[in-house]
């Protein structure tokens, strides 16, 4: 009797890898540690997803319906694993209701942490109403209010969007490039405009990076039908003069100061390692990278497989990832997990 | 120069007092020398608009920066500070003033739409040249000019007969830039017409000085023609709020 595979993480991708598991007719334990399952875009409130436009509630509401249909997949959620002992094919994982349970593999989905932006206090969130983040935009707009300047209600009529606030930068010990914020910035433009037609949108920006597809889709897109505009200067402050915020910087392009006044400032916020990355690493006895994410070994050999035999890594825990690609990657990894208990594959000399 | 930031100091915006005393110190001259701030403190969101609403500027807001039409420009080969770039990144943001610094070398595109291939975005950037330079006219920054004269005497004609009668064209074009008909080498080359010229085509010429020459059945095609003008140049003044400004100033003088 085979043992079911233990997946860490009820988010896109644990979600697409209890779905592989299951329609192989192999059991899983998918453990999360909230109390509900859909990971970032279901409990962060996200609004349309990128690429495809659907609600984040029926797209990723839909995969977690399908997970907890499913007799294959054992849901623990409110729970996290606070012991995992054993080699392949025989873990033994202790969860934290008191619960443990024999394992033959473990796939870690554990995601990442949204970054916290009064750790860059210069860009005034947390002291200013006014100063929001591109999470609260997406749940304006997901909870059908439509996008208001939080300190009165009020319709802006001009809006920035500062992108890497929490990438890019040495200053706070963050060097990637979270990926996704162009994207997901450019999308949130589009939908502000949609919203509200008289309402201009910036985004100020060091490089624009919507990659692949994503360049005609949203970064043109938000240019030439949304008239969206791009400036490229970082800024230094936001403050305010009581009435309007004022935002800070350097328009590179004519090089002069700028301090130009907003009804509202978006930060594009990143990805940050979940916070919760040493004490997982400790439990599953794996190495993070440098950056902090859960270091995975090379896709050429063993897709998914992380420092330790037997427990995989898939989604935004392994860097930041898009949803796409994070539910790809579950897939991968219930593979992977399937391929490397029945044939491990041997290096090539 | 050691300090590059020095060549962004505009020479207006320094400010020097001759006579200067601050607290009893004497601080004329040199010592009170002063730098304004350059700081941008708004965009006017109009602007762009505005030029989008002019024949040519259509597509101004699919910039994205890259310098191809600069690098492309063949005016721009000669006068470094003919910049396509950097006008329509002033326009997009609304950097008014910073745009009007240019006004006397931004109508000096020669078409020769280099740019308009180079595009990577199709913003048609000689049409956004012409709609910017007929921005600056229409909004009075720019007095007319003989040329402007010429073409407005010349189009006029058209629009009235279907045809152009030289001699009207150049009379007129004297009266409105207020110069003498009786000039030397306009006497020198009647001499000369009436010295050459056969008698038949002699005679149709004076006679065409006095009845204008007319396209046959013009009248129909010149109205057809001048309504079109008309409706654009309204569209045109409402989107560039001269329309508003006329009535504003007109119920000013009411009140």
């Amino acid at each position: 009797m085979t043992k079911p595979i233990l997946i860490v993480g009820g988010g896109p991708a644990g979600l697409a890898a209890a779905h592989s598991l299951g329609t192989v007719g192999r059991s899983s334990i998918l453990i999360e540690k909230e109390d509900k399952l859909g990971g970032a875009p279901i409990l962060s409130g996200y609004a349309k997803l990128v690429p495809t436009g659907e609600w984040a509630k029926d797209a990723i509401g839909g995969m977690v319906q399908r997970v907890e249909g499913d007799s294959n997949v054992k849901v623990l959620a409110g729970n996290t694993v606070t012991d995992f002992d054993g080699s392949p094919g025989n873990f033994t994982a202790k969860f934290s209701n008191g619960e443990s349970a024999q394992v033959e593999a473990a796939i870690l989905c554990s995601g990442f942490t949204h970054f916290d932006s009064v750790n860059k206090p210069e860009w005034g969130f947390g002291t200013f109403e006014d100063v929001v983040t591109t999470t609260q935009v997406e749940q304006m707009i997901s909870s059908g209010n439509g996008v208001r300047c939080p300190s009165d209600g009020r319709k802006p009529t001009r809006v920035a969007i500062l992108l890497c606030v929490g990438s890019r930068d040495r200053q706070i010990g963050r060097e990637w490039c979270s990926k996704i914020c162009c994207t997901v910035s450019s999308n949130l433009a589009m939908e502000i405009r949609e919203e509200l037609p008289d309402c201009h949108v910036y985004i100020y920006y060091m490089d624009i990076r919507t990659f692949g597809l994503y360049e005609t889709r949203y970064y043109w897109r938000s240019q030439e039908e949304f008239k969206v505009k791009y400036i490229k200067a970082r800024i230094a402050e936001v403050t305010s003069d009581g009435e309007k915020l004022i935002v800070k910087g350097e328009d590179t392009l004519v090089k002069r100061p700028i301090t130009i006044p907003f009804d509202m400032v978006v930060h594009a916020i990143g990805m940050d390692p979940n916070v919760d990355n040493t004490d997982i690493a400790d439990t599953f006895g794996i190495d993070l990278e440098p950056h902090g994410f859960i270091g995975s070994g090379n896709t050429y050999g063993s897709m998914a497989a992380t420092s330790r035999p037997g427990v995989y890594v898939a989604g935004a825990a392994t860097g930041p990832e898009t949803i796409d690609d994070s539910i790809a990657q579950g897939h991968a990894a219930a593979m992977a997990v399937l391929s490397g208990l029945h044939q491990p594959v041997e290096k090539t000399a | 120069m050691p300090i590059h930031e020095k060549s962004l100091i505009r020479p207006e915006n320094l400010k020097t007092h001759d006579e200067l005393v601050i607290d009893g110190i004497d601080v004329s001259g040199h010592w009170s020398t002063f730098i304004e701030p350059r700081v941008v403190t708004d965009y006017n969101e109009a602007l762009e608009e505005e030029i989008a609403a002019l024949p040519g500027g259509e597509y101004i807001h699919r910039c994205w920066q890259c310098g191809s039409c600069t690098n492309s420009c063949t005016v721009h080969a000669i006068n470094e500070d003919f910049n396509p770039r950097y006008w329509i990144y002033l326009i997009r943001m609304g950097m008014e003033s910073e745009l009007l610094r240019d006004k006397d070398i931004i109508w000096q595109c020669v078409s020769c739409n280099k740019c308009t291939y180079a595009c990577p975005r199709d913003v048609f950037p000689e049409g956004v040249m012409k709609a910017t330079s007929h921005w600056l006219e229409r909004k009075g920054h720019t007095p007319m000019s003989p040329s402007m004269h010429f073409d407005e005497v010349f189009t006029e004609q058209i629009l009235k007969t279907g045809k152009i009668e030289e001699s009207r064209t150049i009379r007129r074009f004297f009266s409105r830039t207020k110069q003498g008909l009786f000039q030397g080498w306009m006497i020198e080359m009647v001499k000369q017409l009436l010295k050459h010229l056969p008698i038949g085509l002699l005679t149709r010429m004076g006679l065409a000085t006095f009845i204008a020459p007319r396209t046959r059945d013009w009248s129909r095609a010149g109205s057809a023609m001048q309504e079109y003008i008309d409706e654009q140049y309204e569209k045109q003044e409402q989107a560039l709020t001269l329309a508003q400004l006329v009535e504003v100033a007109r119920e000013d003088a009411a009140a």
